[in-house]
């Protein structure tokens, strides 16, 4: 086992893995940038190392700069949460030139599935159902269109690089993809620094649900079960939840086991999550592979009682798995709410500035992932999350009393937030009922979905 | 994402009549909310290094990436224009720090020039030393032209970015090169 980790990353998923270092007896030390020092991270690590300025490409994406750092302060390995470098292979790479391991996939295996186009076509060959799309990336326009033409319409155009909802377009027509296609690329390139796209078949009214695998060294994997990420706005998820109201019994457990036996015969390593959209009939077809810890992975430790962020390290470690399928046992219902300082009022325009009062949620079942506390200023360099509320109930609907409990009780002032948009949510039919689909909220419009939760 | 220096090479106001300063003090805040954000995210769009402009009576200048030594001056990247105003006055810290501070430009080892003691008469842009960055060498530079009054690490110790390395005393005049005498004043040079 590690005996010092770098942590490579900021906000509540920086606190996440100071914890799990702490439950391993590993030294967490933190890499942060200037504008971070003052950060809760930075407090609670056993050392901290200033890695460069505000701006992420000279600090958090600066590779020389975190493994310098992790040299400088004895770190055996690295952590990279999740976004900037926690999928870079180059990266892992690098970090194990200098003698350091990278925790996550290594560097060969985040390689193999790096492209999506590619990662597609090999977990279908080891038997997963996946969604049309693309050969490879697009090359230009007429391959683009001609693609379309045989994927079908409509199409969603994708960057090969990231997430989180950049660069990525719905197009009905050929005319439609057409125009979208220059501004995806230059979106993406803005966004990633490449902007390569592909196409995927787009079904009407899906959802989102994707499941949680970890798979050790030595092939040994089991499923942790599915998250539902259905409440989205522009592709970035706001509420995520397990199980899934989308699938019965024996679709969960199909669609899971064929995901872990698939990556686990591909050659994959460590944690993973398989997204899937899931059609109006019920039936799922795999989309992409993320090679992470994932935002949302709090929703899955509440079912199981499995630290997953302790699991990604000591499988990078080499440790073995120790356990089987029979031994994962999941149970009630858990809902994750994603707070961001966003003004929901406004487009949800990114909020920066002091944070005046912090009082988080609490009581049974409720847990708050954050980096915040009265006092903090949020800077305005980074993505807008600010904490996640997570809640459990044995059943659905005992989850969601809890939600509204804790989400009252949350305070946030000095700051504008997106609690307005939890609160209207726990009072939308169709989210009560469970059925709520990916495209539901643009559709709708984020104001009139405000303004109908006011009057009910 | 560019970097530019916030205060370096700002507003050249025109006139200095006791009567402009106002005018001058909101031409300057108008450079600062509008002018400089529509530059940072130009430069960062270009690829280009340095971008100057002028205007009736001031003209901005932008580098892309601040030399070495002065590091950890401060940066504002472009997307703080899209953040309300408060929002963006993160990462000038220092701006208002002696001079003579020379940070550190990156983590890693640092490493002084040969001949570095309390004393040496330097001149702004000379190296001081370097931090090795994986085997490669960045070098601190002087900012001003003075005497080194203080060297706060040791060879070969451990550095994180942003860290003061050394303290390069002003002369007050710029004219350090009369100094020939190895100025053994030490820091009263002001």
């Amino acid at each position: 086992m590690f005996s010092r980790v770098l942590i490579a990353n900021r906000g509540e998923i920086a606190v996440r893995v100071v914890r799990a270092c702490r439950q391993l007896g590993i030294s967490p030390v933190v890499a942060h940038s200037e504008v971070d020092r003052g950060t809760r991270a930075v407090a609670l690590a056993d050392e901290a190392v200033c890695i460069g300025p505000a701006e992420a490409r000279r600090s958090y994406l600066s590779a020389a700069s975190i493994i310098s750092a992790a040299l400088v302060s004895g770190c055996d390995a690295i952590h990279p949460g999740y976004g900037f470098l926690s999928e870079d292979d180059t990266f892992a790479d690098l970090t194990r030139a200098h003698g350091l391991t990278f925790i996550g996939p290594p560097p060969e295996v985040l390689e193999r599935f790096a492209s999506k186009a590619g990662t597609r076509e090999l977990l279908a060959r080891h038997g997963l159902p996946t969604i049309a799309g693309s050969h490879g990336m697009l090359r230009d326009d007429e391959h683009a269109l001609s693609e379309a033409e045989r994927i079908g319409y409509p199409v969603l155009i994708k960057p090969s690089a990231g997430g989180g909802g950049k660069g990525m377009r719905l197009v009905r027509t050929p005319r439609e993809l057409q125009q979208a296609l220059t501004v995806c690329r230059s979106e993406a390139r803005a966004a990633f620094g490449d902007d390569s796209l592909y196409l995927e078949r787009w079904l009407e009214d899906n959802r989102h649900v994707e499941v949680q695998v970890v798979v050790d060294r030595y092939g040994n994997g089991v499923h942790v079960g599915e998250r539902d990420c259905s409440v989205q706005r522009r592709h970035q998820k706001l509420v995520e939840e397990a199980p899934s109201p989308a699938i019965d019994d024996d679709t969960r457990a199909a669609l899971a086991e064929a995901a872990v036996r698939a990556v686990a015969a591909a050659g994959y390593e460590n944690l993973g999550t398989l997204e899937f959209l899931v059609d109006r009939e019920g039936r799922a077809f795999f989309i992409e592979l993320n090679a992470r810890i994932q935002v949302e992975h709090p929703v899955t430790e509440m079912l199981s009682g499995i630290d997953l962020v302790a699991e990604q390290i000591r499988i990078a470690a080499g440790e073995p798995l120790g356990y089987t399928q029979a031994d994962v046992r999941l149970r009630g219902h858990a809902i994750e709410f994603r707070i961001n300082a966003e003004d929901v009022a406004h487009d949800f325009r990114p909020q920066a500035g002091p944070v005046e009062v912090f009082l988080p949620p609490g009581g049974p079942g409720v847990r708050m992932d954050t980096h915040l506390f009265s006092g903090y200023e949020v800077p305005p360099y980074y993505d807008s999350l600010l904490g996640k509320v997570i809640v459990w109930g044995p059943d659905r609907q005992s989850a969601i009393a809890r939600a509204r409990g804790a989400l009252g009780e949350l305070v946030v002032e000095g700051l504008t937030t997106n609690l307005p948009f939890h609160r209207a949510l726990l009072s939308d039919p169709t989210f009560l009922e469970g059925a709520f689909t990916t495209g539901l909220l643009d559709r709708r419009g984020a104001a009139a979905f405000l303004a109908a939760a006011a009057e009910a | 994402v560019s970097s530019h220096e916030p205060r370096g090479d700002g507003g050249e106001p025109s006139g200095y009549g006791e009567d402009t300063d106002a005018r001058d003090r909101a031409e300057i805040s108008r450079l600062a909310d509008e002018v400089l954000p529509a530059l940072a995210a130009r430069l960062g769009a270009s690829g280009l290094g340095e971008l100057e402009v002028r205007g009736a009576g001031w003209r901005v200048r932008l580098r892309r990436q601040p030399s070495p030594a002065e590091g950890s001056t401060g940066t504002t990247p472009a997307r703080a224009a899209s953040h309300p105003p408060g929002a963006s006055r993160h990462g000038g810290e220092h701006a208002h720090e002696d001079e003579g501070l020379a940070h550190s430009p990156a983590v890693g080892y640092f490493g002084p020039r040969a001949d570095l003691a309390v004393g040496l008469p330097v001149r702004a842009g000379d190296g001081l030393g370097h931090v090795e960055v994986l085997g490669l060498r960045q070098e601190v530079l002087a900012r001003v032209d003075g005497i080194v009054g203080h060297v706060f690490v040791e060879p070969g110790q451990a550095v994180e970015y942003g860290q003061e390395l050394i303290r390069v005393d002003s002369l007050g005049r710029h004219d350090a090169s009369g100094s020939d005498e190895d100025g053994s004043a030490g820091g009263d040079g002001r």
